[in-house]
């Protein structure tokens, strides 16, 4: 057992939590301490050490008067949950609809839910931190679409990292979208400065029965300190759509676990993911589209563009079970490097169980173009300021895509500021879209 | 203007211009045409310095300086223009702000203060119009799904907002329908100058009717084997290149 | 098509006899003293003794992979035999008229006529049957050229130097547990050795045959191109059907100096076992070749038997500017499963490596395709196309590929592409409405599946491969 490991299951053992959490905290606890800490022949684990975290000291967090800084939230018209250092701030919260509950605030019907849920999809005898997260479950939300109707706003979750200590910041969220619901999710990690080392946990659930549709954001934004492993874990009924969008700007390490199970036809998975380590940031996501009934399709897109000294992480399968005809899935990977010293390992997987169906991945490593930065070269624009804009291009086509507004109106300028690139220019864009 | 010495000039070790001179004056307009493979869009490529090509023997002066000495951009600033054969598609690089930085990058240059983004946006839906583009084209990626035309059009609009001293125009009428064809040259005409120079690289006569230039060259392996004025045009369409052998040998 | 794939009609594997031969075959089982018999049997030098027993006490150390996408029953190594000769063969012939003539009608059965005079003109080879070489042909002719091309038991004695400079400089002893295994018991095999300068005046080929049973076959090749050299090198294999599982376990090692070439290709068709998997050899190979400078690599493999193959040839580039490329066919069929593929891995500046990869998956069978290109941080401007495809014919098989993608290096350049599909009912209807019969068509879809591949070959290897494709694909569509 790592050190780890062991440090972490004497602090579950010191948890305050709900008593209808026990039987979860406790089966996590047996998982993650049965779960040998991995090396690097563990597949899962193969390109991105845990051996540095093994010796990672955290503690429980407590109750704060920390306040997460308004310029870092997204202006958005939400119902807004924010947890600090994985703790519910009910000040910096806002009312919440019957829909939604953090776990503080649940009826028995929303327990009852939670508990026929939590730890279905995220499966902790699969995952090393989903039994982490289980064995240190106390906080989290859940969102209860009953069929037919949908949220009139989304609901977006603060998760805040702050202060002098590291802390083992868990939560979770289950959404359970009953037939043609419709929510939309947008999940916000943030931490207060590069020092800040909490170790964040972090595992949604959605559940999507027929015809119900989600639009989920994951957004990383946390700064170098932090240690992020966690994941979204999603059942699609039939006609069932799921929309989601992951960015991970780079920390100490951040790793989500997309698994996305089709389970009643005609469902659609669309994924997008960006992400943009620098200095000696390790970023690494697997995702795993399980298309396991006929006639469904998902279509996963990540770019990445990874300098200094970091690394970046993509494993992304797509696995067709067998009966599973007709299914239409493709998956795109595409990575630029931009210093001789980052690295990108790469892994796209097609395992395939079902003849009439059809499957594509790409993979890429590239530079940027040649032929683009001569012809912005010849427009007058220096070398580097093509390069910026270029590789700035490469990543706006998926967040151009956005369909949440507030959130793409957030996110230009964080990234703006990580391509140094000009404010005005930002505002020319904003203008050429109200212009036009 | 531009002043071109004995150029020669290879590719991947392929010597393609063979010492070609030429000499261009403020407000002149030549043409050059020749056979395929003669080195028509060498020359565009090499006076824009694209890094492929290598400069072996001769010189260019542009405005005085060395012009093979100057960077790409260096180039461009200058106000040298080069209007792109196969226009290169940029996903992601929304044409605005590559309109933009473009500009902003030669305004710096000439000592002007770079544009703000109101004035920018009321300037590019200007000329957008004049060149008959499609002011959505604006937002979308650099040439990015664009039609030929529309592409060729694009060229145009730079040129137009860039207000360079010479403009290359590297057979840009090829692949262009007649009304396509009559913008560009619109465009063409309509910044025409005491002031600004056009090299015009053509494989057709047909341009030629639409921008009349008041010299024509016919480039042939690697040299500029002839020249005249605008009836030399008229002459190589109705007899095409093959009388000119004897002078290229 | 799916009711089709029931109705199969189902062809016996051609080369499934067995020779009634007298043979030396040592008891099952492997310890230090089947080492030292090995060795001494074949009169080795005691530093190959020493590199034997290396390698054996390594073996003994290591765990047996489990990582490729194949699920077998556990291999008793002790209850193989490592050594099995035919008995005529303690004074081997000098030339084919003293070949034991049932011998020679074991590969005139196989198709490969060993009499010098009815040989497919150009193509020198060396025969493997069991654990030893039994003959060598054309090597007159190639030593007028300077090609040193004879078994590996033989080199090991003419050529000692050369053989001890190479042997493990490519697949070290303890580079994985089968690597261990063969170094340790390795019992015959080819040894090319092209001098500088020198292009090989003809193909070279190796067939290998499985005969006895319980029998492991542990083959070591090694190839040495010297400077600017140049061979094709290529290798079949076959082996009698029985019903318990045989072992196979060789490894090829190519060393390519500065601005050498070769070329080496294989068609595999090992006994796959029986509609219901019984039976089959395990294919457990290691192939890796190294470039020089400027040198390059072909690895071309046609692989439609073995009940399991476990089997990455693979190229270091080391040299600057030096190229490695992979085409493959992998046809799996009944139960069959192969996880095969390659590893490219970039050093040198500027070096180019291609990967074409198809597999074909029929009947429960399963194929993968699983490989490495990775770029190390010196692989300025280096460039890797990968594609992939797999093609499923019917619903109860699985096609799945693996591709790892390490880069290090910002101006290396890799793209990967893989697609997937099947045997498409319109091509079919198409075929059938032009008059021809469905396994016909299949077969005709599947060789233009397999084209680009195929087209690497040397001539008389693509009929060959071809005509294998569609024996292996025969029962798969009725």
């Amino acid at each position: 057992m790592g050190d780890l490991q062991t440090a972490a299951l004497a602090l579950a053992g010191s948890q305050q939590a709900p008593d209808w959490l026990a039987s979860v905290r406790q089966r996590g606890a047996q998982r993650f301490a049965a779960t040998p800490w991995p090396n690097r022949r563990t597949e899962q684990w193969k390109y991105t050490p845990l051996s540095a975290l093994s010796g990672k000291s955290v503690q429980l967090p407590e109750p704060s008067g920390y306040k997460v800084p308004e310029a870092d939230l997204i202006d958005v018209d939400a119902y807004r949950l924010v947890f600090i250092n994985g703790v519910y701030s009910p000040d910096q919260s806002d009312s919440l609809p019957p829909e939604v509950a953090s776990f503080s605030g649940v009826n028995d019907d929303q327990v009852a839910l939670l508990q026929n849920h939590l730890g279905r999809l995220a499966d902790s005898s699969a995952h090393l931190f989903a039994a982490l997260g289980e064995a240190t479950s106390a906080e989290g939300l859940v969102v209860h679409v009953k069929a037919g109707q949908s949220l009139d706003k989304p609901v977006y979750v603060v998760n805040y990292s702050v202060g002098e200590q590291s802390f083992l910041a868990s939560t979770r969220v289950l959404v359970v979208l009953e037939a043609g619901a419709e929510a939309e999710v947008v999940e916000q990690f943030l931490s207060a400065t590069d020092d800040q080392a909490n170790l964040v946990t972090a595992h949604t659930e959605i559940v999507l029965g027929d015809n119900a549709r989600v639009k989920h954001y994951r957004l990383n934004l946390e700064h170098e300190g932090i240690t992020h492993a966690g994941g979204v874990f999603v059942e699609l009924g039939r006609d069932a759509h799921f929309d989601g969008f992951a960015i991970a700007k780079g920390a100490e390490l951040i790793r989500n676990d997309y698994l996305l199970i089709h389970r009643g036809s005609g469902a659609h998975v669309e994924l997008n993911g960006v992400y943009m380590p620098r200095g000696r940031q390790v970023v690494d996501y697997h995702t795993n589209v399980q298309h396991r009934v006929p006639h469904c399709t998902s279509n996963e897109v990540f770019r990445g563009i990874i300098g200094d000294r970091a690394k970046a992480v993509f494993n992304g399968r797509i696995h067709i079970f067998a009966d599973a005809q007709k299914t239409l899935a493709e998956l795109s990977n595409k990575n630029l490097l931009t210093s001789n010293r980052a690295e990108i390992d790469t892994k796209p997987e097609l395992e395939i169980y079902a003849d009439d169906v059809k499957c594509a991945h790409g993979a890429t490593v590239a530079q940027l173009d040649d032929e683009a930065i001569y012809y912005l070269q010849t427009r007058g624009i220096d070398k580097e300021r093509a390069q910026v804009m270029m590789s700035f291009g490469f990543i706006n086509e998926l967040i151009s895509n956005i369909q949440n507004e507030a959130v793409m109106n957030y996110l230009l300028p964080v990234l703006a500021k990580q391509f140094g690139r000009e404010n005005d220019l930002l505002q020319l864009e904003a203008d050429t879209l109200d212009a036009l | 203007m531009l002043s071109i010495n004995n150029l020669c000039a290879s590719v991947e070790d392929k010597q393609i211009l063979k010492g070609l001179g030429l000499d261009v004056k403020p407000g002149e307009v030549h043409a050059i045409m020749g056979p395929n493979g003669a080195g028509k869009s060498t020359l565009g490529s090499v006076l824009a310095g694209r890094e492929a090509f290598e400069v072996t023997e001769g010189s260019a002066q542009f405005d005085g300086e060395n012009l093979l000495e100057m960077d790409v951009e260096e180039r461009a600033r200058a106000g040298l223009f080069l209007a792109f054969q196969y226009p290169v598609e940029i996903p992601g690089v929304s044409n605005m702000e590559f309109l933009k930085a473009s500009v902003d990058a030669v305004r710096t240059h000439q000592g002007k203060p770079e544009l703000s983004s109101v004035e920018f946006m009321k300037l590019a839906r200007e000329t957008s119009k004049k060149v008959k583009l499609d002011q959505g084209f604006l937002k979308r990626g650099v040439n990015e799904g664009f039609s030929g035309g529309e592409k060729k059009r694009n060229e145009i609009m730079q040129m137009m907002l860039l207000e360079p001293k010479l403009c290359i125009l590297d057979e840009t009428d090829s692949g262009l329908d007649i009304d396509a064809l009559q913008t560009v040259a619109d465009g063409v005409n309509a910044m025409r100058s005491p002031e600004r120079s056009f090299i015009v690289v053509t494989h057709y006569q047909r341009l030629l009717d639409y921008i009349v230039p008041d010299y024509v060259h016919v480039l042939a392996d690697g040299k500029i084997v002839k020249s005249g004025d605008k009836s030399l045009a008229k002459e190589l369409e109705a007899k095409g290149y093959g009388w000119l052998e004897g002078e290229v040998a | 098509m799916s009711e089709q794939v029931e109705h199969l009609i189902r062809k016996e594997y051609a080369a499934g006899f067995h020779t009634a031969i007298d043979t030396d075959t040592i008891p099952p089982g492997l310890n230090e003293d089947v080492v030292r018999f090995i060795s001494a049997k074949k009169n080795e030098p005691e530093w190959l003794l020493e590199w034997r027993l290396q390698a054996f006490r390594a073996w003994q150390e290591m765990d047996e992979p489990e990582w490729a996408h194949v699920d077998y029953p556990k291999v008793d190594y002790q209850s193989i035999s490592y050594f099995s000769s035919p008995k005529s063969m303690d004074d081997k012939p000098k030339s084919l008229d003293e070949v034991d003539p049932k011998l020679l009608e074991t590969y005139e059965k196989l198709g490969i006529p060993l009499h010098e005079q009815e040989m497919l003109a150009g193509v020198a080879m060396d025969v493997v049957f069991d654990s030893v070489s039994v003959v060598t042909t054309f090597r007159e002719k190639l030593e007028e050229a300077g090609v040193l091309f004879c078994s590996i038991s033989e080199a090991v004695e003419k050529y000692p130097e050369l053989v001890k400079k190479h042997l493990g400089s490519v697949v070290p002893q303890k580079d994985n547990y089968f690597a261990a295994l063969n170094s340790a018991v390795f019992s015959d095999g080819s040894f090319v050795y092209i001098p500088k300068g020198v292009r090989c005046p003809m193909e070279l080929s190796t067939y290998f045959r499985i005969n006895e049973q319980n029998t492991g076959q542990f083959e070591r090749t090694l190839i040495v191109a010297e400077e600017g050299a140049y061979v094709s090198y290529l290798e079949g294999c076959t082996a009698p059907m029985r019903d318990e599982n045989q072992l196979h376990a060789a490894v090829v090692e190519l060393v390519a100096k500065d601005n050498a070439e070769i070329k080496y290709s294989t068609v595999q068709n090992w006994y796959p076992g029986d509609e219901d998997g019984k039976g089959g050899i395990y294919n457990f190979v290691t192939k890796r070749g190294v470039c020089h400078t400027s040198a390059k690599i072909s690895w071309t493999q046609v692989e439609t038997g073995s009940a399991v193959t476990w089997k990455y040839p693979s190229c270091v580039l080391r040299g600057d500017n030096s190229v490695g490329e992979f085409y493959s066919v992998a046809l799996t069929n009944n139960h069959q499963q192969a996880d095969t593929g390659t590893k490219m891995i970039h050093i040198g500046k500027n070096t180019r490596s291609t990967i074409i990869a198809k597999g074909i998956s029929a009947g429960k069978s399963d194929s993968s395709y699983r490989g490495l290109v990775r770029m190390n941080p010196g692989a300025d401007g280096a460039r890797n196309f990968t594609q992939c495809d797999s093609l499923l014919i019917g619903d109860k098989c699985g096609a799945h590929t693996f591709p790892y993608i390490e880069s290090k290096n910002p101006s290396a350049v890799i793209e990967h592409e893989a697609t997937t599909s099947k045997v498409s009912d319109d091509q079919m209807f198409l075929c059938q409405q032009r008059g021809l019969d469905p396994e016909k068509a299949v077969s005709m879809i599947v060789n233009g599946f397999c084209r680009e591949v195929f087209k690497e070959l040397p001539m008389e290897f693509a009929v060959e491969a071809g005509k294998l494709l569609e024996v292996s694909l025969e029962g798969s569509v009725g």
